[in-house]
């Protein structure tokens, strides 16, 4: 190989201005999250405190802008896309430069790609506030903010790919692999998610509904945490943990192995999000078992990590970047076992909708992205600005704070979880009602509320140290970008076709024998056998040609390796595939059209314009909409005498977007709603009456005096937009659901809403003992309905009494096996068993 | 760092340890790191084929045995056996209990009425007021609450002791208006029909001349 050498620069400017931003909104992110836990605490967080601040200045029971349902997102959005999406971009570019041994293609895009994604924060951090959402967990910005976020990322991974392509290294590094598993399968997962059919600048209607909403948003969820969370930090961790501890990596084998099957099976697991919920069985057997396949993989980059140290683990009583290095793949290890955990269905009966979550997640955001990020900043700053790392003694006390912030953080919130998830299950002697209250469980774990917002604070102020240790590390040296002499190869990679890398033993084998996995899901009856029979046939056949000249099949993959393009085809497949396999059958089968039983009642317009408000303050945050198959859920939220009063999927088949929820911080609403009035053909009641929710809305500590939850006094004074409802209406009329549009015409659709906006209004204002309004003290009946009947209060509470609303459907005959569904032909194997068809009225 | 021999770095990776059982350094250098080779361990291949396995054999037994009942089977019989309980507890607490047996034996407990008492401002105050007069009074106003008054001394729904446990029980007439529209909810579904004996026992002795009983 003949070669000639180059000089050249590196372009250290983009890594420092994505580290300095990272840092930035770090800290902004983890303030918020500080906020947030603290309101679970003490309600008054929600805006009252302003009163005690500004000595009575302000007035009033909170504010609009700071409320939980509205600050929680902005806390998850700014800490994985401001925080560890900045810190991702300055290890990639930093380290991907070095290993490419060329500078990045394009310095223009490389500075399009930072001042983009900044701007996107900023448009997050404004919008969210201000109620500005899809009401999607981390997927809530808005359109106009996803094509943005969509074009940056764009310029990112042309940026990236180009870089690629310019390379002098032949071979692809471990750390390589894992970009690009990122780059590529967070556009699809950001796309596919975030398909939306606009009604106005602000606000458009995922193109999902219900069960199928729910099955994208937590293929995308569950995979925000695999390809934004853990992937580009693995690969960041393959790069910098070696370099610090001047270690070869533990095995090369094992990044083979992991890398694959992490990219592969990880995909499969969103549906462990929805486990014993209306999503249809064999998805939620799929969720718990590829989740628990999926823990030998994660472990392996663990293990890749941690025993790269060995040999090493003296420099970690000196070095704090390999403390973080080593504690942040501690804790990667230990979150990714509780995962697989979590996803046992009889495990997670108990932790889901309870913090038992809310800690799992934590472990992983502070333990390993929070540490991985601090190590890196710590290594990185004296090499960017040519100098010594400040202060160690404070890095390596910002080490010490953070971990005992974590590990309050996560233990108060496994006890808050497991506590809650106790007594929400826990029956009274008498077997047949439940012991306690929602609200005093909530008041039960009030203790370990107090603790995360400790073990949070100390986290954060850990954090604080890294800033201020950062920048005065910045300022004792100057800002120089790394210039190296490289050796230019000859270009004798890059150079395999594309059809050549795809039809080869080891890709035909594994794409054969994933192909018949997948017929054994979903072939009817007996053909199913013959495909998992071939399977293993398959599989046998693999292990044979393996064994027989394991050199040909290692050759093929580092020749993969010198091929970037081949390389990068492949990780897109394996992670396409998992997905696939869930979304496409669940679109084609989970159709209103094949609704048994249960069928969603359609909102009136002015239910629609009061979802609409339910989803922009966020109630998701802490309301579920999701009666589980489980007992304690049924007995607790369903109502008396209907035995099978868990929500069956077709209950909430015309929700965009689905609002199951995956938290519960209040109680559960999915029957909260009811029948129509006596006499009245738009409003209804259902558990607790209009003016209950009048009271209740305005001051829940009415309700209840332990209630955590905001005072919504905002929505008594905004308007409800019904202008804009002809063209929701009309958006999801577009979107399937059959509303009899344009059949019923713009002037009937205001009427509607007025119509049924007066009638709540009246129910509160007319009769023995109406309601007041302190705002309006000396108006009569007639001002109040007429004020109020325009007021979002009103249409919220028309949405609350709406919830569950559904109607029968009944297709005569025996159940007929559907294709592409597991569960039809269990089902039609025993006629007997009809499970979702009949409804059993006990007691009456 | 690299001390590996010459000799090592003709061989190729995976024959060489498997057959040598030694580590092998990768020869290959990226921006100075470096990669050994080291043979799976045993316990992580185990956990990953174990989980594999396991796969295959829960789908098989869940899809082609029948063995495994569907959720939803499983949580309509249980819920099925608990309403069955409540009918049955429902039964007995009607057989012991009627409007002269709550005068006599459940409203002198005081243990009854101290658990009704605790029932009742957990769960009925934010409706009926705390002194039952479905009011609460906001800086020296008084502002009417959702429920019934409990003090005035009319029974809409009937004025026997046992009018008020089945109202209780089973919520606002499903024939009536409610009051002005308000309805109350069964709260037989969320009590055992002790507990709503205890709620009517309380509610009884707050209006000891309504239903004949000394002060």
């Amino acid at each position: 190989m003949t070669t000639n050498t180059r000089t050249i620069t590196y372009d250290d400017a983009s890594v420092r201005r994505f580290m300095i931003a990272s840092i930035a909104w770090g800290l902004i992110g983890m303030l918020v999250g500080l906020i947030c836990a603290t309101q679970l605490s003490w309600w008054q967080m929600n805006g009252k405190f302003l009163e005690t601040l500004t000595f009575g200045l302000f007035k009033g029971d909170g504010v609009a802008y700071l409320t939980f349902g509205r600050l929680r997102p902005l806390h998850t959005n700014a800490v994985i896309f401001a925080f560890v999406g900045n810190m991702m971009f300055a290890g990639i570019y930093y380290s991907t430069q070095r290993l490419c041994k060329c500078r990045t293609a394009s310095d223009i895009l490389s500075i399009i790609h930072f001042w983009g994604w900044q701007l996107i924060i900023l448009s997050a951090a404004i919008t969210l506030p201000a109620g500005f959402t899809r009401g999607k967990e981390y997927a809530e910005l808005i359109w106009p903010i996803n094509v943005a976020v969509a074009v940056i990322w764009l310029v990112f991974a042309v940026n990236f790919f180009w870089t690629l392509a310019k390379r002098n290294e032949p071979s692809l590094y471990v750390a390589l692999w894992f970009y690009i598993a990122t780059i590529l399968t967070v556009t699809m997962l950001y796309v596919v998610n975030h398909l939306s059919l606009p009604t106005s600048l602000l606000h458009s209607y995922p193109i999902f509904g219900g069960l199928q909403d729910a099955l994208v948003q937590w293929w995308y969820g569950h995979n925000a945490v695999a390809f934004f969370l853990t992937t580009p930090i693995l690969g960041i961790m393959y790069y910098f943990l070696p370099k610090a501890a001047n270690r070869p990596v533990y095995s090369y084998r094992l990044s083979i192995i992991h890398f694959w099957s992490l990219v592969f099976i990880y995909i499969w697991a969103g549906p462990h999000h929805l486990l014993n919920t209306a999503l249809p069985h064999w998805m939620q057997m799929l969720g718990m078992l590829f989740s628990l396949m999926l823990w030998a993989p994660s472990w392996g980059g663990m293990l890749n990590g941690l025993f790269t140290l060995r040999g090493a683990w003296d420099k970690l009583r000196t070095d704090p970047v390999l403390k973080f290095f080593a504690a942040g793949v501690t804790f990667y290890g230990m979150a990714t076992f509780e995962g697989p955990l979590l996803a046992i269905r009889p495990v997670n009966a108990l932790s889901h909708y309870t913090d038992w979550t809310i800690g799992h997640v934590h472990s992983g955001a502070l333990g390993w992205n929070g540490f991985m990020a601090a190590g890196m900043f710590y290594w990185l700053a004296p090499r960017l600005w040519k100098t010594k790392l400040w202060s160690k003694t404070m890095a390596d006390f910002h080490f010490w704070i953070g971990l005992v912030g974590i590990l309050i953080y996560v233990g108060s919130m496994w006890a808050a979880g497991i506590t809650q998830g106790l007594m929400l299950g826990t029956l009274n002697p008498d077997g047949i009602s439940m012991k306690y209250e929602f609200v005093e469980t909530l008041k039960k774990i009030q203790p370990e509320y107090i603790f995360r917002s400790i073990g949070g604070g100390f986290f954060l102020f850990g954090f604080i140290l890294c800033a201020i240790n950062i920048v005065m590390t910045a300022r004792s040296g100057k800002p120089v970008d790394d210039t190296v002499e490289v050796n230019v190869p000859e270009k004798t990679y890059d150079r395999l076709a594309l059809s050549k890398g795809l039809t080869n033993d080891p890709v035909l084998h594994i794409l054969i024998f994933i192909l018949l996995i997948c017929l054994w899901f979903f072939l009817p009856p007996h053909a199913d056998k013959a495909a998992l029979g071939l399977a293993v046939i398959i599989a046998i056949k693999a292990i044979v040609d393996f064994k027989k000249d394991p050199k040909k099949w290692d050759d093929w993959h580092e020749r993969l390796l010198h091929n970037y393009l081949p390389f990068t085809v492949l990780v897109g497949i394996a992670a396409a595939i998992g997905g696939s396999a869930q979304i496409i059958p669940s679109l084609i089968v989970n159709t209103d059209k094949n609704v048994e039983g249960r069928l969603q009642e359609l909102y009136t317009p002015l239910e629609l314009a009061g979802r609409d408000i339910y989803v922009s303050e966020g109630c998701y945050n802490c309301h579920s909409q999701m009666i589980r198959t489980l007992k304690p859920d049924v007995m607790r939220y369903g109502r008396a005498g209907h035995s099978d009063d868990y929500s069956h999927l077709g209950e909430s088949i015309y929700d965009h977007p689905f609002q199951w929820g995956s938290k519960r911080t209040g109680p559960d609403l999915a029957r909260e709603g009811g029948d129509l009035v006596k006499g009245s053909d738009l409003m209804r009641s259902g558990k607790r009456d209009n003016k209950w929710h009048w009271f209740h809305f305005r001051n829940p500590r009415w309700a209840n005096e332990d209630s955590n939850m905001p005072s919504y006094a905002h929505l008594y004074e905004a308007k409800t937009d019904f202008k804009a409802l002809p063209s929701k209406i009309k958006a999801l009329r577009n979107l399937g659901v059959p509303y009899p549009y344009p059949a019923m015409t713009k002037d009937d659709i205001d009427e509607k809403a007025r119509e049924q906006a007066m009638e709540i209004a009246k129910s509160l204002f007319e009769g023995g003992t109406p309601v007041s309004y302190d705002g309006m003290p000396k108006a009569t009946s007639a001002e109040l309905v007429n004020t109020f009947s325009e007021r979002q209060i009103i249409a919220l509470i028309a949405y609350i009494q709406k919830i569950g609303a559904y109607h029968e459907v009944n297709h005569d005959g025996p159940v007929e096996p559907k294709t592409l569904d597991p569960d039809s032909y269990r089902r039609a194997s025993t006629p007997t068993d009809a499970d979702s068809k009949k409804t059993t009225q006990i007691g009456n | 760092m690299s001390d590996t021999s010459p000799e090592d770095k003709q061989v190729r990776r995976g024959n060489y340890a498997q057959s040598k059982n030694e580590i092998v350094l990768r020869e290959h250098e990226y921006d100075g790191i470096q990669e050994f080779d080291q043979k799976l361990p045993n316990w992580w291949l185990f956990t990953l084929y174990i989980a594999i396995g396991w796969t295959v054999v829960h789908w098989c037994i869940y899809y082609y045995t029948n063995s495994i009942q569907t959720d939803q089977q499983r949580v309509q019989a249980e819920i099925v056996s608990v309403e069955q309980q409540k009918a049955k507890a429902l039964e007995e607490t009607l057989r012991t209990l009627n409007d002269e047996t709550m005068l006599t034996k459940w409203v002198p407990d005081p243990a009854v009425i101290a658990a009704g008492e605790t029932t009742f401002t957990a769960n009925c105050v934010a409706c009926h007021g705390a002194d039952l007069s479905a009011t609460m009074t906001v800086d020296g106003k008084s502002y009417p609450l959702p429920g019934l008054s409990l003090v005035d001394g009319q029974w809409k729904y009937g004025s026997k002791p046992m009018d008020l446990f089945k109202l209780i029980n089973e919520g606002t007439p499903a024939d009536s208006e409610g009051h002005n529209g308000a309805r109350m909810q069964a709260w037989g579904q969320v009590f055992s029909p002790k507990t709503v004996a205890e709620v009517t026992a309380y509610v009884i002795s707050r209006n000891p001349k309504d239903f004949g009983l000394s002060e």
